[in-house]
């Protein structure tokens, strides 16, 4: 079986390289992007079988990149997860309507975020 | 014979003369009689009593003429006479009154406070108004005082133009006329000062209503001045508002003033050295200029005054303490002095004031608001982006040791992991403060909502203890829960309520030695419910009791076992007070301290619960809390049980779970208004047979009746309206 493809957005180098380090030991193929617009070209080229997207991004932010993603190449059974600092009720909601499938809350986990991702590969599957 | 005839003329000649006496006395009494009854009536008018004493007065005693002189300043002025006195006499009293000296009569019979007679003006060296006499052709005068407290408010007089002296009965009854007048006059003073004094009352009570209630400035002073200009039958008058920053006055109202005038006085600098108004300003005092023709200088405001016809001016000073806000003036198209009136437009003066600085306090007011509630906004801008700017960060520090913790890349030694614990433990401090500080900055900014539910609150202290209970096992320190009998669920935002036991109890952990007892109580108080968290530490000083509860003072309890945030107690109280409760702290050094915190109305009261289940509901509904508290007064003592929903939403729920026995519903709520929620109740089988009484604001009567409502009314309703409503429906 091949892994599952993970495309992880976000700014922070930092924050990138720790949730590409921890996906990568947990098995998952990860693809990296920085902003929006890298994340539009990445998908076209290795269309992924998750995005996993902080939401306050340089340039186009995090909801409008969810739905170019969703307009172009990505199809609507795919899902993208919310990553975001603002831990209140009502961002959880906003991301809800804005069209996430689903939130992470920062600090990501490093133990949970492994069976985390696979929740979310497993929801698409039912 | 002659003899004889001689005797009977005397003898008739004495008879006559006794006749006479005896008529005029009958005329004397009659005439007091009517005169006092007169005065007795009601409506009674005093001129026509004055004129009927004069009338009589000369009657009765054979004058030819009978007149009433008043008194103004030094001089004597003629008020009223018989009528048969000519035309140029007049004319030249009013020129030349007389004066109080012993020129005339008049003035010696003010001068001396007695009656004074002249039997001839001719022969008598020192009266001095032969210029009169030329024109009425008067010989004898008689005078007399009317006295009211020792002093003299009129002079009567009379003439005979043949030189014939008043005999001494002539001259008692005129004296007991003068008496009769002095009443009358007194009384006439009396009732006009009642008037007037009536009239200022009820101007001055309009002026303060206008100061207390509207904080339109402009409209307040122009009802200032134009009261001020009404009750001192003035033309005219402004009042000027001092600026500070150009040293001068400017019109900021006006009353009986052209448009024109006013833009003159607009183009012209009223400064506060040369000018009048700048002068009463600056002296503190009331200035006035009787006669403005009469002053060589005029200032360029009285100049254009002047040129705009007017002849007499008053400036009063408007001043808080020491400080100068502006004046009033008030102005005359004829010429005299303002003196009796100053009083009056002081106090209106002080009226500005209290007008002007309230305005000016109001402004500055708004101007701070405005300035702290973008000052407000700024920060918590700056502490949410400052937030998200620390938790980026933070996240790489409790990511990379957590990485490392779980050696997911391999093994690490002792030190390696001890070291790796302290990275991340630090992390997860400095991210909970951080957490803290936004959700503080939030409450402060009012932008903490509360998300209300309805859940156990058992369940909920549970949970806490649950949470805690590692830690709490690791010092072997027992948390027991007391729930007391009667207390269920309440409706909160459970997170909120949560988080608030969770502090308190954390901290009680935190501060109580090893193999020591925590106590969380919950119990009820009227409808309040009161969670309290007791421990057996070391207790808090007296003096820091209330610090405890600011940012970063965790107040002198001996050393915590592990760190706060110092923002726990800060939070959790702000938390409280948007429940609407209150958080308290009682503690003995030594022995252990208890906090507790209060969820107001979150429990029905039930003194009686038996009695009151069997109580007719009646769910009452508004959005206004001030209202709902009314007509729960209303209903106090009243054999229902009342249920309170402040919108459209909440009285639906309410009215389907309650099924009171009627609704007293407003029309204007959130969420759903009154005529939607009348037509869902009617709509609805379950609640259709609920009578509805509306109680609103909005005049629509036909409207509620044929949705459905029993009774209409209108606010303000008076408890009657309220208990013959529900009576009416059978409530009651």
């Amino acid at each position: 079986m091949t892994p599952a493809r993970i495309l992880v957005v976000e700014d922070n180098l930092l924050n990138l390289k720790l949730v590409r380090d921890v996906l990568t030991f947990a098995s998952y193929d990860v693809i990296e992007a920085q902003s929006g617009e890298e994340a539009l070209r990445a998908a076209k080229e290795t269309p992924p079988d998750l995005v996993l997207m902080d939401l306050q991004l340089p340039g186009i932010d995090g909801t409008e990149t969810l739905h170019r993603l969703r307009e172009s190449t990505l199809g609507s059974d795919v899902p993208v997860v919310a990553v975001t600092a603002l831990a209140m009720a009502e961002d959880k909601e906003r991301a809800a309507r804005a069209g996430f499938d689903g939130y992470i809350e920062k600090p990501i986990s490093a133990r949970a975020l492994p069976g985390q991702i696979e929740a979310f590969l497993n929801g698409r599957a039912t | 014979m002659g003899e004889r005839s001689e005797r009977t003329t005397r003898v008739s000649r004495a008879s006559t003369e006794l006749n006479q006496q005896l008529r005029d006395a009958r005329e004397q009494s009659a005439a007091s009689r009517e005169i006092l009854a007169a005065l007795g009536r009601a409506d009674a008018d005093p001129e026509a009593i004055l004129d009927t004493i004069l009338e009589r007065a000369a009657h009765l005693c054979r004058a030819q003429a009978a007149t009433l002189y008043i008194p103004e300043g030094d001089v004597f002025r003629l008020s009223r006479d018989t009528g048969k006195i000519p035309e140029e006499f007049r004319k030249l009293l009013l020129d030349q009154p007389l004066a109080r000296n012993r020129s005339s009569t008049v003035g010696r019979a003010a001068e001396e406070m007695r009656t004074i007679q002249i039997p001839d003006v001719f022969k008598d060296a020192e009266y001095l108004r032969l210029d009169l006499q030329s024109l009425a052709g008067f010989r004898t005068l008689l005078s007399t005082p009317m006295m009211l407290q020792n002093e003299v408010v009129g002079v009567l007089s009379m003439w005979r133009t043949n030189v014939k002296p008043f005999n001494a009965r002539e001259c008692e009854l005129l004296e007991e006329f003068a008496v009769q007048g002095a009443i009358v006059m007194r009384q006439d003073a009396l009732r006009r000062a009642l008037k007037s004094k009536l009239k200022q009352l009820e101007a001055l009570r309009e002026v303060g209503d206008a100061v207390g209630s509207t904080l339109d400035l402009d409209e307040v002073l122009d009802q200032i001045v134009s009261n001020a200009v009404r009750l001192t039958g003035t033309d005219g008058g402004s009042i000027m508002e001092y600026d500070e920053s150009s040293d001068s006055f400017h019109v900021r109202a006006a009353a009986g003033s052209s448009p024109d005038l006013l833009k003159r006085l607009r183009a012209i600098t009223i400064d506060r050295e040369t000018t009048l108004v700048g002068r009463a300003a600056t002296d503190h005092q009331t200035v006035e200029v009787p006669d403005l023709a009469a002053k060589t200088e005029l200032d360029p405001h009285l100049d254009a005054l002047f040129r705009d016809g007017w002849r007499s001016v008053l400036a009063v000073p408007i001043l808080r303490g020491e400080r100068i806000l502006g004046a009033l003036v008030i102005r005359r198209r004829s010429t005299g002095s303002f003196g009796p009136h100053v009083e009056l437009l002081e106090t209106f003066a002080g009226q500005s004031a209290l007008a002007i600085v309230n305005a000016r306090l109001f402004g500055e007011l708004q101007t701070k608001t405005s300035e702290l509630e973008i000052a407000s906004q700024h920060k918590s801008e700056f502490l949410a982006s400052m937030s998200h700017e620390l938790r980026t960060p933070l996240n790489a520090v409790i990511g990379f040791s957590e990485v490392l913790l779980d050696r997911m890349f391999g093994e690490i030694n002792e030190r390696q992991e001890d070291y790796l614990r302290d990275i991340w433990n630090s992390g997860k401090h400095l991210l909970e403060l951080v957490n803290d500080i936004l959700d503080l900055s939030k409450v402060e900014a009012g932008q903490m909502v509360l998300e209300p539910s309805t859940f156990s609150v058992s369940s909920a202290l549970d949970y806490c203890r649950a949470m805690l209970r590692e830690r709490a096992t690791s010092h072997a320190i027992t948390i027991g829960v007391e729930v007391a009998d009667g207390i269920d669920t309440i409706e909160s935002d459970e997170l909120l309520f949560k988080r608030v036991v969770l502090n308190l109890l954390s901290n009680a952990v935190k501060f109580t030695p090893d193999k020591g007892t925590v106590t969380v109580r919950a119990y009820g108080e009227g409808t309040d419910l009161l969670v309290t968290v007791t421990d057996t530490g070391i207790g808090v000083p007296a003096e820091d009791q209330e610090r405890i509860f600011e940012s970063f003072q965790q107040g002198r309890r001996g050393a915590p076992k592990e760190e706060g945030t110092g923002l726990g107690l800060t939070l959790s109280r702000r938390i409280v007070w948007l429940f609407g409760g209150r958080m308290w702290l009682e503690s003995t050094p030594g022995k252990g301290s208890t906090f507790g915190f209060s969820v107001p109305g979150m429990l029905r009261p039930a003194p009686e619960p038996h009695v009151s289940r069997h109580l007719p509901v009646v769910l009452l509904v508004d959005d206004d809390r001030a209202s709902l508290d009314l007509n729960s007064a209303y209903l106090d003592g009243s054999p229902i049980r009342v249920t309170r929903a402040m919108d459209g939403v909440e009285a639906l729920e309410l009215a389907r779970k309650e099924l009171p026995a009627a609704v007293v519903l407003e029309i204007g709520l959130p969420r759903l208004d009154g005529w939607q929620v009348l037509t869902e109740l009617k709509a609805d089988p379950a609640t259709a047979t609920i009578p509805v009484v509306i109680a609103t604001d909005v005049d629509d009567r036909a409207r509620g009746l044929a949705l459905g409502a029993k009774v209409y009314l209108r606010k303000p309703i008076r408890r009657e309206e309220l208990v013959d409503a529900l009576q009416q429906v059978g409530v009651l």
